[in-house]
């Protein structure tokens, strides 16, 4: 969950940093609440069926709902006062599929000041039983200064 | 035979390969079928089981300096996804198990050109964010520029992948998001071995 207690700040950043990893066992009920909240209603997604007729091995996770799961690792970590300016390199490279269990890992890669902001690369992937799923990309954030909380 | 029939399937994508450049929308904005609305967001955070206060708390989001709360960055999709239906159409025209809407913005049916293909799936995406959008806001897809086409037969079937790239703004125009979207339009294996018996 996002902490909003507390807020990280850019200074207490360094590369390399893990952030706390976040896993979902995908089910068909998981899968039925994500079609219905995100509106992707295409079939394959909620339906073994009609995945199978479509090459499938059975009803998988859809892109929004795996964005999403990028965006909630990434925003438990950067706290609420963070922003997140671009998501990059996502990428199905597998199917995670209904029955599986996918997590998101990620790391920092780099960080800069740009243009007064403080800038953090965030190295993403999900992973599920047959290795990296989606990406790996990166999520470019910012993070709050502490000069900018004083001033 | 089985080179000219290769050949054959991937030339009925010439003229979408041909097409790469040309935006394929109707110059219009397509907005999504409803405005942000905080029951919405609390919905779309429920299967991510996001815990976030921005999103949930609109006292917290007012003191982050939003009007209300926020929603999702990764929104962008499902918030510019038009209705399904609308009065006066028909949603379904079978009772078959595994039938389809008559209708929907969810698939390539609006591509005019290249073969006829029944299996779709997201494949890819970049997004730039330019602000956060809060509840209240409506927001659409500006543009639906054709990026790339590469014909491939993978392990579903036989189709090309798509790049497409669109600007998502608000009703009065302001970008607040640019998307770059892959998709793979595909005939299903069973279908493509069917037509090759």
């Amino acid at each position: 969950m996002t902490d909003t207690r507390t807020q990280r700040y850019f200074e207490d950043v360094e590369a390399g940093e893990e952030l706390p990893g976040v896993a979902y066992p995908l089910t068909v009920y998981r899968l039925v609440m994500a079609a219905g909240a995100n509106r992707d209603f295409n079939s394959i997604h909620h339906n073994t069926e009609y995945a199978r007729g479509t090459g499938a091995k059975e009803m998988y996770a859809n892109t929004s709902f795996l964005l999403g799961v990028w965006e909630r690792c990434v925003r438990d970590w950067i706290g609420p006062a963070g922003t997140i300016r671009g998501i990059h390199g996502f990428r199905m490279r597998s199917f995670n599929y209904v029955g599986d269990t996918v997590r998101v890992r990620a790391s920092v890669e780099d960080t800069r000041v740009e243009d007064g902001a403080g800038v953090v690369e965030i190295a993403i992937r999900c992973e599920n039983s047959s290795g990296v799923s989606v990406g790996p990309g990166t999520v470019e954030v910012t993070l709050p200064r502490r000069g900018e909380e004083q001033a | 035979m089985t080179t000219t029939r290769t050949e054959d399937w991937k030339a009925e994508w010439q003229p979408v390969i041909d097409a790469v450049g040309q935006d394929f929308s109707s110059g219009e904005t397509v907005f999504g079928a409803d405005p942000v609305e905080r029951g919405a967001i609390r919905r779309y955070l429920e299967p991510l089981e996001f815990d976030c206060a921005l999103h949930t708390d609109p006292e917290a989001a007012r003191a982050a300096g939003f009007d209300d709360v926020t929603m999702p960055y990764t929104g962008v999709v499902a918030w510019t996804i038009p209705p399904l239906w609308r009065p006066g159409e028909v949603l379904f025209d079978s009772d078959d198990r595994d039938a389809q809407p008559v209708q929907t913005p969810i698939n390539n049916q609006d591509m005019p050109l290249g073969p006829r293909t029944t299996g779709f799936f997201g494949t890819d995406i970049d997004i730039d964010f330019l602000r956060p959008v809060v509840a209240g806001e409506r927001i659409g897809r500006r543009g639906n520029r054709l990026l790339s086409c590469a014909p491939k037969e993978t392990s579903v079937g036989r189709g090309a992948f798509l790049k497409w790239e669109s600007d998502v703004v608000t009703e009065s125009g302001e970008v607040v998001a640019r998307i770059r979207i892959g998709t793979y339009a595909y005939v299903p294996k069973n279908e493509t071995e069917a037509s090759d018996d």
